[in-house]
């Protein structure tokens, strides 16, 4: 098992919680398509799709980073950590564009009902994505004394695991958000 | 650098990457005439990519089985209620 | 058995009941809130003043006699509380600091929990009389009380998933997946900020997310905790009497 049985509780508890939140999304699209279709195209695309190719990167970073620690090689593993960690710090950077963005064009999370999901749904990912960039600094400090046995190996990947959640995530708020609908 | 550029990690990346643009032309108009049809097979690809982040970088394709099983299941069930509350909206 | 492995057994037997108060204080909920008061779920934000004066008129037998099992009922909160801050005390060392700062924790919410039936019997009282839109106000309090103060029990549900990492206790008091479960629980009671800002729909105090979800997964965290508890007190009866 990769990572501790622990973490994977946590992982399949956020995903509960997630899969009822995509559910709303799209019952609550299918009783407003209008307000649904015309919101996407409200969005910036390009932004989301930057989001995108940010995670999925990042989570090539931190599963090389794991190979990396299984084969004792600790500059590789901590820079490999680094380099996820700049990645979601590029996301955050482009989350604020974003942001600012709908907000300038008048746009908040009482606008109407897709803005509201919008905004809370992103948001509650960002929260994720920040609490991840807290688990990445920390395993590039845990990772940086090297000695990797089998416990420092396990947890480095039960954070790695949360990693590639917030990246999962993403990817399927990416496509209800910004793909799914009218084109 | 080359030994960490040539793996499997790399491939299931360029994968991904490759089936985000392949959702991404769907979303914009290329393939389907119906916005439905376009949407069922976004939702489709958006799964095969979650399949390979559970599988081969949260690495669940090694776990014991039962993690598996419930992954799996896990992504066929939510897929397909996703789909189906997508085909639901008129 | 010697009298200090005697006295620690009395005391964890006081503490087991402890812990099991949090399985009456779910209970007098879902009796109190759910079939006499009908609050579960709330009455919807976007009703209007005189709507929401109505079901106060209409129920207030049931709110009356409600609150007062709910007064006692959720007392339990802090002895309940407690019983888990007797296992965090055995599980750190040196300086207690989680364990000081989870007594101030649960005391301080304990008063929110008491808030709760208290304003509710208080609107109960003499519901024809008061006008609707001072009604309203204070029902709208009392949800924001249970639902918007989330951040404490989510800090002491972060509390104890640290106090759990660190136990130096082998085996540790309570499992790694209780950990787990407490940080997972926290982050999953976050959506109740969002209460303040809609009236309808999933996030709203009546809504599928900020309602239904929450409420189960924290009186469903009280019960879990509840269980794992007597269990971990178990083993803290079993291991002092090991070292004494």
């Amino acid at each position: 098992m990769p990572g501790e049985e622990g973490v994977w509780l946590f992982i399949g508890g956020d995903l509960i919680l997630f899969t009822l939140l995509f559910a709303v999304f799209l019952h609550m699209r299918g009783e407003q398509l209008t307000v649904f279709t015309e919101g996407r195209a409200q969005l910036n695309q390009t932004w989301g799709l930057i989001n995108t190719l940010l995670m999925l990167t990042s989570s090539w970073c931190v599963a090389t980073a794991i190979q990396a620690a299984r084969r004792h090689q600790v500059q590789v593993t901590v820079r490999c950590f680094g380099g996820a960690l700049a990645c979601g710090l590029g996301f955050w950077i482009v989350k604020c564009f974003e942001y600012s963005e709908k907000l300038s064009a008048g746009l908040t999370i009482t606008t109407n009902d897709f803005f509201m999901l919008y905004f809370i749904y992103t948001g509650i990912h960002l929260v994720h994505v920040t609490i991840g960039m807290g688990v990445l600094t920390a395993l590039i400090f845990y990772a940086r004394s090297g000695d990797f046995g089998a416990t420092k190996l396990r947890n480095l990947e039960s954070g790695a695991s949360f990693w590639h959640l917030v990246d999962l995530l993403w990817i399927v708020l990416f496509a209800l958000l910004y793909l799914v609908g009218a084109p | 650098m080359r030994d960490l550029l040539l793996t499997r990690t790399t491939l299931i990346w360029v994968l991904l990457v490759g089936a985000t643009l392949v959702s991404w032309e769907l979303g914009h108009g290329v393939g389907f005439d119906s916005a439905t049809s376009a949407g069922a097979a976004i939702l489709i690809v958006t799964f095969v990519k979650v399949r390979f982040v559970v599988l081969d970088f949260m690495e669940i394709r090694g776990a014991p089985r039962w993690m598996r099983v419930i992954a799996e299941g896990w992504i066929v069930l939510c897929c397909a209620l996703l789909i189906g509350l997508f085909l639901l909206a008129r | 058995m010697d009298k200090l492995s005697q006295y620690l057994a009395r005391d964890v037997g006081i503490a087991k009941v402890l812990a099991y108060s949090g399985i009456a204080l779910v209970i007098s909920l879902i009796v109190a809130q759910g079939f006499l008061m009908g609050f579960i779920p709330p009455p919807s934000p976007s009703l209007s003043a005189e709507e929401l004066a109505q079901i106060f008129i209409d129920r207030k037998i049931g709110i009356r006699i409600g609150t007062m099992i709910e007064c006692i009922g959720f007392t339990f909160w802090g002895t309940w509380a407690i019983s888990i801050v007797v296992c965090m005390r055995r599980m750190e060392r040196g300086i207690p600091v989680l364990t000081y700062a989870s007594i101030a924790n649960a005391g301080g919410a304990w008063v929110f929990f008491l808030l709760m039936p208290i304003t509710w019997a208080m609107i109960a009282f003499r519901p024809e009389t008061m006008d609707p839109k001072f009604i309203q106000i204070m029902n709208d309090y009392v949800w924001f009380i249970f639902i918007l103060s989330w951040p404490p029990f989510a800090v002491f549900m972060i509390f104890i998933a640290t106090a759990i990492f660190r136990d130096h206790n082998v085996p540790t008091i309570y499992p790694r997946w209780v950990a787990f479960f407490n940080l997972w629980c926290a982050v999953l009671i976050t959506p109740a900020a969002l209460i303040e800002f809609v009236k309808t729909g999933p996030f709203a105090y009546d809504g599928l997310i900020s309602f239904w979800f929450i409420y189960i997964v924290f009186f469903g965290w009280i019960v879990v905790m509840s269980f794992v508890t007597v269990k971990a007190l178990n083993r803290v009866a079993a291991g002092a009497a090991t070292t004494s």
